[in-house]
């Protein structure tokens, strides 16, 4: 560690999964200076759609055509719910911002309504989501009407079946069919990987000799749905090629994760928050976080980082996630909270932690684990009270939610990110700047 | 001595010494080093030197050499920058040898010219002799305290030429020393000068000037006993102003000299008869004589070489060269490297090379290797593995250009490298990633499981392999198959028949079946850019791209091992 003075900043935010990156762009739109600490690579498993909130109550299965009405019900059963707990025009606001931002990265989205969307998945199932990339959206029109349709998939790319797709939805979608081709220049490869033929149609040459492959397809189909390869940094310029090319809307259907959605994702979150001004260590830890009560700031000793760093920052979100992201560990006896120590609201016992019916809709007493927070977001000590005035929790490692069950992940990240974000602006004062 | 045998031996070693400059400075146009300078011809490459040395004589870069000069070539600044304690050595040899040349061995043609009334046995010449010789000793003292301290370091190279030449200046010195106090304290010099300046040698006559020699000067007379007559004394220091003075001042202030006088005064009657003053002067005289003659053959040739190397870096009008340039500078460098060390110690790959156990990946190895290699001794020496190994030296360099910006003769060592790897696969003796690849993967595990059988061969030491030996590393993988996808090395695969054997994630997956031994020979592993997509984007932070790094190490280490083997067929 070097002897030079800490660098100072207004806000260090530790995680960069979906909540740790919406709290840093948040930060900085806000013009807070802002650290962000962590490993964005859980964003690959995402699949480039925003869902807000799709199901509610989970036991029921009760999809949801409108997230907004399924918040007002979610108020009703669940008050305690973090998602329940942000105002509904933030949880708009918070949106907007980020598919503007997303859309200025390069990853465009369908103009926000007040309705879910239901879209394709890779093997056949239909998912109901608020935010569609642009190069998905034909699929939600498509799938809504159900007209003559085709689907293509490409010879050794294992994630993706086209034929599967068909015959999961056959008897619902008559006019669905689906064809299988070689990729262009890749015909002797036993096996394909979705990144590389996304980085491939990014080449025009190999663009062109891949729509003169599906054109003789078409026949009468109005639209034609592809795994979703059609680019890595210019999916708009390779889309935009394919419907031209084709003359009629073409959607992507998301592979299987780690898919390329992801890596898109990804890559724009990183993109924004950067361009913003937010210092980014992506391959360090926090190994260590300590409080100091007078000068009001945070200390965080970084690892990862050649000779280790020390910052010092004036709010801290903790953005670590649940069991994937490792902001909560489990052991035999029970569920610790990793950097902290942060007191984790679990059940009482091991036995409690699942019930019997593994595979039943109401899900399991540890899916809800997390942190209690305060009204301004702020985890409790053992006490009840917070453990520091500035340092606040987003995102999933948040108790009595159970977002995969709801469809609510995004939502939960986004929203929880914008309102404690707003508490943070509040504390620090003013605007926050400075 | 006589003077013709003097002469004789002293242009005997000058004609050697010439002799030897000229063959080593013509290898600096002879020596062929690396596959682009062998068509530039011995004629193009003096033409090259010379003109490129007369258009900087004539222009404004003159000042630049001018400071080069003193300041790197007399007052070594880069080595200053980089080794304080080896730079204060070295100065103090320099210093003190060339004011001895000056003062000292060439005394009747510059000191009795410059110094009016210069006398070697007055003061403060007697002073400053001891002075310049021991600011040698120390210098060599230093530099050998040096070699000491980092005796368990990286290692050095070690040559008995080099040994025995500085045994050879040790000898000058010390032989001079001990010549010095021998006389100061023989009674038989002092008859000699005696009876050459005040006509006798008569013990008796001469009693009150051996007496005040006695006392004054520390001759040891074994006949004068324990009391000196103080009268005596006196008397004798009259005589003394009168006959001796004007040549001898008193030798106490030799303080290296006059101590070992004292020494020698118990057994300076046995010298004496044996005639030490003669076999001394001998001694002196003939290893300066023989050091003159050997110095070109030796690496302190590196004396003219190094400036030379620093002086042709200022007159270089920009730092990019032509290949008739480069090809002089190559040969140059083998000469002005001085093996200080330093370039080794900044070497990005040190660490490689003493896990490896193959100090032929340290540049002042390097380049030894590369200059035997362009000698052809490399391949003479019958040693396969030593040509192996040294190729393998060759080709496990980052290119970081550390050493060349440390070297301390201004040697442009990347360039060198570059070419002496174009001559070792022109010898047919491919870099790792070629004989590592020219095997499959499976063949290489299966003469791995031979040797294991037949030999018992050791685990690699966890120590030099901290990834690929702890499964902690690579066992969170979940084969998400992120790592294969951002991946440039297997994306290139889609175009040419060349793809990669196994991509990242299969490798991971092997690590995790405890298959390690298969994945040395892997075309994915040396394949691999260390672009670092894959371990940027693992969503589990697994260390991809280190362990892809790891593995290639383990495997020159490992494969290396079992080359010798046949697959199994």
């Amino acid at each position: 560690m070097t002897d030079e003075p800490p660098d100072r900043f207004d806000v260090a935010v530790i995680g960069a999964g979906m909540a740790g990156m919406a709290a840093a762009l948040f930060a900085a739109e806000r013009g807070l200076s802002c650290i962000q600490v962590g490993n964005g690579g859980g964003i690959l498993f995402a699949s480039g759609l925003l869902d807000l909130l799709g199901v509610q109550p989970t036991a029921e299965r009760r999809l949801w055509r409108s997230p907004y009405e399924a918040l007002a019900a979610l108020a009703l059963d669940e008050p305690g719910h973090p998602l329940a707990r942000v105002e509904v025009p933030s949880i708009r606001a918070a949106f907007e911002t980020m598919v503007t931002c997303l859309g200025a990265a390069g990853l465009r989205y369908a103009p926000l309504g007040d309705s879910n969307r239901s879209v394709l998945t890779a093997i056949g199932t239909i998912k109901t989501t608020y935010g569609v990339p642009l190069s998905m959206v034909a699929g939600v029109e498509a799938l809504n009407v159900r007209p003559p349709c085709l689907l293509v998939d490409f010879r050794g790319l294992r994630e993706f079946s086209a034929r599967q797709i068909a015959a999961t939805l056959g008897d619902r979608w008559p006019g669905l069919r689906h064809r299988r081709i070689e990729f262009p220049g890749c015909e002797a490869l036993p096996e394909l990987y979705a990144a590389h033929l996304a980085r491939a149609l990014e080449i025009g040459e190999t663009r062109a000799r891949t729509i003169e492959r599906l054109k003789p397809l078409l026949e009468d189909a109005h639209a034609v749905g592809l795994p979703a390869v059609l680019g890595l940094a210019r999916v708009g310029e390779v889309h935009a090629a394919f419907e031209a090319g084709l003359g009629v809307p073409v959607f992507e259907i998301p592979t299987m994760p780690t898919s390329v959605p992801g890596l898109r994702l990804l890559a724009a979150l990183e993109s924004a928050v950067s361009a913003r001004g937010v210092i980014r260590r992506h391959q360090a830890t926090v190994r260590a976080l300590a409080f100091d009560r007078d000068e009001g700031a945070a200390t965080l000793d970084l690892e990862g980082v050649p000779g280790g760093e020390r910052v010092v920052a004036r709010a801290v979100v903790l953005a670590t996630g649940r069991f994937t992201g490792r902001g909560l560990t489990a052991d035999r006896g029970q569920v610790r909270e990793s950097l902290l120590g942060l007191p984790v609201r679990q059940p009482v016992s091991r036995e409690s932690w699942h019930q019997s019916d593994f595979l039943a809709s109401s899900g399991h007493a540890i899916n809800r684990a997390g942190l209690e927070t305060d009204g301004a977001w702020r985890p409790l000590d053992a006490s009840g009270k917070p453990v520091w005035p500035r340092l606040f929790a987003v995102g999933s490692i948040l108790a009595h939610q159970d977002w995969m069950r709801s469809k609510c992940g995004s939502g939960l990240a986004i929203a929880t990110a914008w309102a404690a974000l707003d508490q943070v602006a509040r504390q620090l004062g003013g605007n926050g700047a400075g | 001595m006589s003077p013709a045998f003097f002469q004789s031996t002293l242009y005997a070693s000058l004609a050697l010494c010439a002799l030897g400059l000229l063959w080593r400075v013509s290898a600096w146009f002879r020596v062929h080093i690396g596959p682009d300078a062998r068509d530039v011809t011995f004629s193009r490459r003096v033409a090259a030197v010379f003109g490129g040395a007369a258009s900087a004589l004539f222009s404004l870069r003159v000042l630049r050499v001018l400071g080069t000069f003193v300041l790197d070539a007399l007052f070594l600044r880069r080595l200053f920058a980089n080794a304080k304690l080896r730079w204060l050595g070295h100065l103090l040899i320099v210093a003190g040898f060339t004011l001895l040349l000056l003062m000292h061995a060439l005394a009747a043609v510059v000191s009795a010219k410059l110094l009016p009334g210069y006398q070697p046995t007055l003061y403060p010449y007697l002073l400053l002799r001891n002075l310049f010789g021991a600011m040698v000793l120390a210098g060599v003292a230093l530099l050998l305290f040096g070699r000491w301290r980092q005796r368990r370091g990286l290692p050095q190279v070690r040559r008995p030429m080099d040994a025995a030449f500085v045994t050879l200046l040790a000898t000058v010195l010390v032989a001079g020393f001990l010549l010095e106090g021998h006389k100061i304290a023989s009674p038989r010099a002092f008859y000699r000068m005696a009876e050459q300046f005040s006509g006798t040698s008569d013990p008796a006559e001469l009693k009150p000037l051996r007496a005040f020699w006695a006392r004054e000067f520390g001759v040891a007379f074994g006949d004068l006993g324990e009391s000196i007559d103080s009268n005596a004394v006196e008397e004798g220091r009259a005589r003394h102003a009168d006959a001796c003075a004007s040549c001898h001042s008193k030798p106490a202030s030799a303080f290296i000299s006059y101590p070992l006088s004292r020494a020698l005064a118990q057994v300076t009657g046995i010298l004496d008869s044996g005639r030490a003053d003669i076999w001394l002067l001998y001694l002196h005289v003939l290893a300066c004589f023989l050091g003159l003659g050997l110095l070109p053959f030796t690496r302190f040739f590196h004396a003219v070489a190094a400036p030379v190397s620093l002086l042709a870096n200022a007159a270089a009008r920009n730092r990019t060269q032509s290949v008739t340039v480069r090809a002089s500078r190559r040969a140059l460098a083998l000469d002005a490297c001085v093996r200080c060390g330093i370039c080794d110690q900044q070497c990005s790959v040190a660490p490689l090379a003493r896990y490896l156990g193959n100090p032929g990946l340290l540049p002042s190895h390097k380049l030894i290797a590369t200059g035997e290699l362009a000698s052809g001794r490399i391949l003479q020496s019958g040693h396969e593995n030593d040509a192996l190994r040294a190729a393998d030296g060759a080709f496990l360099c980052t290119d970081c250009g550390r050493c060349t910006n440390y070297c301390p003769a201004g040697l442009d060592l990347e360039d060198l490298w570059i070419a002496a790897r174009g001559d070792f696969a022109a010898e047919g003796l491919p870099a790792p990633a070629q004989w590592v690849q020219a095997r499959p993967a499976l063949a290489w595990a299966e003469s791995m499981e031979v040797a294991l059988a037949q030999h018992g061969f050791s685990d690699p030491d966890a120590l030099f392999a901290p990834l690929s030996a702890d499964r902690r590393s690579f066992s969170r993988c979940v084969q998400c198959q992120t790592c294969t996808n951002v991946c440039p090395v297997v994306a290139q695969g889609m175009d040419t028949e060349h793809g990669v054997d196994l991509t990242p994630q299969k490798v991971m997956n092997l690590l995790r079946l405890g298959l390690r031994d298969l994945t040395l020979g892997s075309r994915m592993v040396w394949d691999c850019a260390t672009c670092y997509q894959c371990q940027e984007h693992c969503p589990e932070g697994v260390r991809v791209a280190d362990i892809m790094y790891e593995l290639r190490a383990l495997a020159v280490h490992r494969l290396g091992s079992v080359r010798g083997l046949r697959e199994p067929s």
